[in-house]
């Protein structure tokens, strides 16, 4: 009787109980996301990939991707990739899929982008080139303070523009660029793009078992209101601002080099007849302006000061243009959810949602309070998880899964990246009941196995971290 | 030869745009009077502004314009035109110095810059030395940089101006890829202004303690802008006369910066709209009062609006009652006007009341800053200070204005904590003598005597004070000399006259301790390493009449106490209390009021500390860097708030 109740508990805790979906991180040795998703139920499963990248391109970040990518197909053997996700436009989400363009090859059925990657949607096209023009004149904004020995004192600039890659002769991202244009041929399905709003199929699981809801990024609604769209009209008033403000920007930077005879600066702001270099102004303002006691008040590089607020004002809204993906294990009701580095802005507009197949009462929270499974936002940064959703995540088996290395260079060198960000990071870790992982510890501090406050003791299933094979693995029983 | 009584300057109303539009030409610009400054220098520079014209990123200068030169004296000063970089720098003197009239004229005393700080680290042991300098004139650069941005920097003590290409795309009356200059704005410069100011006036009001902290700064700004512009009456006029006096109809009056906003390729109107909006449907709707709005809304800029829309809210109230006979016999009863346009005199009746409503109530709302405590503002704390600053200085309420702006606030949700109901007598701020629990005989004791020892003191500034010419930095050494000597009698000199125990209860009713302070948060123990300092931050005597021709003369006392946390989870934590102390020199220097915030509150600190480490879900990081931690530890960068993420 005794050896009867044995096995049949053994079994139990062998054998999958209906659906579950493991999730693996792999480690890709400096800032980046990669997620490999197995699905299984019985006979039927799904494996996704929700971005491949890390942060640089060296030889040494190309060769662990490559091991990285080796290794899943390796263990797919013959089965396919049934869904590839890329969220958006940076190095650190995208570079796998050029470094090991070979590797992907006849293994993928399914690729979704977000609907600012489709080429036939126009509000898209045009947000996409306002887009890249403001980062090829952050490029020639980062060269102009390069030349002139400011870059120092403006650091945002350039450590933005490593998000881009960019060549160094065309002054274009190559590489984000490249990894979508590489996304879009290695389906052996049409891409789908998809929109918040939308509940597309899970290919290879039915909708039975699993649903997907698109989150983000958000359509900025009022736009579609504008009154006349002609050909020349932008679509995102801030962007197109801020690609004039950055050519205005790099105009001054020209005037500090050379006495500038450029006809834009002709008449901006005033008439060249009223300016008066510093040598020939009016001798009693220049007192005033240059006494040495005095000195603290003088603004010879506030100007400057919106040039790191243009690259991050680039990097936010890169970021905002995250595809937000939540999943959710019908049957239980638990969700996954993967927000990219979706900032502030993308998260506030996930209330407002209306859902294609459910009804006008069903609220967007109601996902985010069932969440069991957080890949956090953007490396842990303070404003890649909104408090307030942060708050809500109710569920008794929430588990945080932050793909941080800490010992990129972004982060250790001074001034560096607040990544982790410390209030962000303890309220995890309370939220989770010490239930964090991370993509360069495994187990966060405090949240081991066998220490003191974790409670992983209370889920099914046990964290696993693969050295070898570069990756921590969470299973979520469904 | 007698001081004119004011020197004239010619200026706009409205943003530059409207010059060039039939509709408005004519009310677009108009001579302002603002006081006489003798010794005006070039610049202008003056005894509270220096402008400096200098553009580094177009790498020149621009010549000062002399306000004294007997051609532009002539003509009212030099005529508007935004083409002309004097004009721009006799705009912004102009303007800046109408806004600082409306305050000292309100507050009752010359108004001091505030103090600049610094931190040197000196000997081997690396110890931080702080000291305080006199700071006389603020710096305004009117062409500072190139970006759809203004700002005041406390750091720097100065208020710098943006300039930017306007939208390629044609929009409302812009010239596409025209220049548009924030520094001719009246409302952008009015609205920087007022942020050096209130800063130094309640220095503390830049610490992100609390939701409404950073939206009072952003709400007080626009509210003196919005009311300003009410104050001119031939701008009025035409509103009035194109709305047929209904306020509430979309008019020019309501927006803020209208020309910035079109400027920024969003047809959505002026930057920030007090009475309503245009939505996405291109239909311009007024605001409807939503107490909801209260509890929900936490980003600085929107929740600021709230209180301006309050604010706002209340004068229109006042402005429907007392316009109501006039439209009665307009109507012979009726309330219903012709149609087609009301006739001039009616509109000049209307427009003068909204006028007259208009100052008084900026005024009330400038006077109520006195009445706040010294940090942690919250709007609550706004709406008592506002109700106990007019019943002091106009028992009768005259014309309701305080009804008005109860309802308001009522209205659009924003009420007081632990206040029972929303009379009058309930929302002023306690007298000592009502308090429960009430000051015991020694307190009451030690309160006269701390009263009677100002008393023996405080005459050098009250006599200073008086005086017309520009004594401000005198005053400020005065200043300076009587609060360290309040600050050693309450430290330690208190002790040849009363005991320890009686010192230390009278401490806790003004919101300090001369304990050691210790909190419990999330379980883990936290306790500052002695009594933690107290600062005397200001002394100054006051003199005000009121709109029932009272003379009110008053000293005010702001006290303050920081626990500054070192180590554990909160390591880099400041948490304050203190209290704002208002004397009455008419009635022997009485304690008249005492508003403070507990140092030892457990429920205080607990909000803060919740709200700074982002577990409270009303904190919205004020940046959005990755460079940044996202703990709302450090000071309000008015730089980045102000960075306009239009959407």
């Amino acid at each position: 009787m005794q050896i009867f109740i044995f096995i049949l508990l053994l079994k139990k805790s062998i054998m999958p109980k209906g659906l579950t979906v493991t999730v693996r991180m792999f480690q890709v040795g400096e800032l980046g996301d990669c997620f490999l998703l197995h699905f299984v139920n019985d006979e039927q499963e799904s494996h996704v990939l929700i971005d491949c990248g890390s942060f640089r391109n060296s030889d040494s970040s190309k060769k662990r991707l490559e091991k990285i990518v080796g290794y899943i197909r390796k263990e797919l053997k013959d089965k396919k990739l049934d869904l590839v996700v890329g969220t958006h436009q940076h190095n650190d989400h995208l570079s796998g899929f050029v470094h090991c363009a070979g590797l992907f090859q006849g293994i993928v059925d399914q690729v979704w982008l977000s609907w600012l990657d489709d080429p036939k949607d126009t509000m898209a096209k045009k947000i996409s080139s306002d887009q890249q023009n403001l980062v090829g004149l952050m490029e020639t904004l980062n060269k102009k303070l390069n030349s002139l020995n400011l870059s120092g004192a403006h650091p945002a600039v350039k450590d933005i523009l490593g998000f881009y890659s960019i060549d160094e002769d065309s002054d274009v991202p190559v590489i984000p660029a490249k990894g979508i244009a590489n996304l879009k041929t290695l389906g052996a399905n049409p891409v789908v793009y998809l929109s918040p709003g939308q509940q597309p199929t899970l290919p290879g699981m039915p909708p039975e078992l699993v649903k997907v809801y698109v989150l983000g990024p958000p359509r900025n609604q009022s736009m579609l209101f504008d009154k006349d769209p002609k050909k020349t009209e932008t679509y995102d008033p801030t962007l197109a601002l801020a690609g004039q403000s950055a050519g205005k920007l790099i105009s001054a930077l020209d005037n500090l080099d050379t006495h500038s005879d450029k006809r834009e600066e002709e008449q901006f702001p005033f008439n060249k007849i009223f300016s008066k270099r510093p040598s020939h102004a009016d001798k009693d303002i220049l007192k005033i302006y240059n006494n040495p006691l005095q000195s603290w008040r003088t603004i010879e590089s506030e100007w400057l000061d919106q040039a790191d607020r243009l690259a991050l004002y680039l990097d936010s809204f890169t970021n905002n243009s995250s595809l937000v993906l939540a999943f959710e294990l019908v049957q239980s009701g638990k969700v996954l959810l993967f927000a990219a580095d979706a900032q502030t802005g993308n998260w506030l507009s996930w209330e407002n949602i209306r859902w294609e197949k459910e009804k006008a009462d069903f609220k967007t929270y109601n996902l985010i309070e069932n969440t069991v499974l957080y890949k956090v936002g953007h490396h842990a940064s303070h404003n890649a998880t909104l408090p307030k959703a942060l708050e809500a995540m109710q569920h008794e088996e929430l588990v945080a899964m932050i793909p941080v290395d800490k010992k990129d260079p972004n982060i250790t060198k001074k001034n560096g990246w607040k990544m982790p960000a410390k209030n962000l990071y303890k309220r995890l870790k309370e939220k989770t009941g010490y239930r964090v992982l991370r993509m360069d510890d495994g187990f966060a501090d405090e949240c081991g196995l066998t220490d003191k406050k974790n409670t992983w003791k209370k889920l099914p299933f046990k964290p696993i971290i693969d050295k070898k094979n570069l990756f921590i693995e969470y299973t979520v029983q469904g | 030869m007698p001081v004119p009584p004011g020197r004239y300057l010619r200026g706009y109303t409205l943003d530059p745009g409207f010059s060039t539009r039939l509709d408005t030409m004519g009310i677009n610009e108009i001579t302002y009077q603002i006081r006489w400054e003798e010794n005006l220098l070039k610049g202008p520079c003056g005894a509270y502004f220096e402008v400096i014209d200098v553009d580094p990123a177009s790498n020149c200068f621009y010549d000062p314009v002399d306000l004294n030169d007997i051609e532009v004296l002539a003509t009212n000063g030099l005529s508007p035109s935004e083409g002309n970089p004097k004009f721009h720098q006799q705009f912004v003197y102009l303007a800046a110095m109408r806004t600082l009239d409306h305050f000292e004229k309100s507050l009752g005393r010359k108004i001091i810059w505030s103090r600049r700080k610094v931190v040197k680290i000196t000997g081997p042991k690396k110890r931080k030395q702080v000291t305080y300098h006199y700071v006389d004139k603020l710096r305004l650069y009117p062409h500072a940089f190139r970006d759809a941005n203004a700002y005041y920097t406390t750091d720097k003590k100065a208020v710098l101006f943006g300039y930017f290409e306007a939208a390629k795309k044609v929009q409302g009356s812009n010239l596409p890829g025209g220049v548009i200059f924030s520094c001719l704005s009246p409302d952008i410069v009015a609205h920087e202004v007022t942020h050096a100011i209130l800063d130094s006036i309640h220095p503390r009001f830049t610490e992100n303690t609390n939701p409404d902290v950073a939206a009072f700064h952003e709400a007080f700004a626009d509210i003196v802008a919005l009311l300003q512009r009410f104050t001119i009456p031939s701008l009025v006029e035409s509103q009035i006369s194109a709305t047929r006096g209904n306020l509430e109809e979309f008019s020019f009056l309501g927006e803020l910066a209208t020309q910035f906003g079109n400027a920024l390729q969003n047809s959505r109107g002026a930057l920030r709209g007090a009475i309503g909006k245009v939505g996405p449907d291109n239909i311009w709707r007024k605001y409807t009062p939503d107490p909801q709005l209260y509890q929900s809304v936490f980003e600085p800029h929107e929740r600021g609006a709230i209180l301006v829309a309050t604010i706002f809210d209340g004068f229109l109230r006042l402005y429907n009652v007392q316009t109501a006979d006039l439209i009665r016999i307009a109507t012979n009863g009726t309330g219903v006007l012709q149609p087609g346009a009301i006739h001039p005199d009616l509109v000049h009746r209307l427009a003068a009341t909204a006028c007259d409503i208009a100052e008084r109530l900026l005024h009330i709302c400038i006077r109520a800053l006195d009445y706040c405590p010294p940090l942690d503002i919250n709007f609550g704390d706004y709406l008592r200070a506002l109700i106990t600053a007019d019943v002091d200085v106009s028992p009768k309420d005259v014309n309701g204005y305080r009804i008005a702006l109860i309802e308001a606030f009522r209205s659009w949700g924003i009420f007081p904590d632990r206040v029972n109901t929303l009379s009058i007598e309930s929302l002023c701020w306690d007298k000592p003598n009502q308090r429960n629990p009430e000051l015991n005989a020694n307190e009451k004791k030690i309160l006269k005597y701390v009263a009677q020892f100002l008393k023996g003191k405080v005459g050098e500034i009250l006599d200073l004070s008086t005086l017309e010419a520009n004594n401000r930095e005198q005053i400020y050494n005065a200043s300076q000399k009587l609060q360290a000597q309040l600050h050693d009698l309450l430290v330690s000199k208190y002790r040849a006259f009363f005991s320890p125990e009686a010192w230390s209860g009278f401490l806790k009713k003004i919101g300090l301790t001369d304990e050691v302070v210790k909190f419990t948060y999330n379980g883990e123990k936290f306790q500052s390493e002695g009594p933690p300092p107290i600062e005397v931050y200001k002394v100054r005597p006051v003199y005000r009449v009121s709109r029932e021709d009272i003379l009110v003369e008053q000293v005010l006392i702001t006290l303050t106490q920081t626990f500054s946390i070192r180590g554990g989870t909160l390591d880099g934590a400041k948490f304050r209390g203190g209290s704002t102390l208002i004397l009455n020199i008419s009635k022997d220097y009485d304690v008249e009021y005492i508003i403070y915030k507990n140092i030892l509150s457990d429920h205080r600190f607990k909000y803060q500390m919740d709200y700074q480490q982002g577990v409270n879900p009303a904190f919205i990081a004020l940046n959005d860097s990755l460079y940044e931690d996202g703990s709302g530890f450090g000071a309000i960068n008015f730089a980045n708030l102000h960075f306009h993420s239009v959407t």
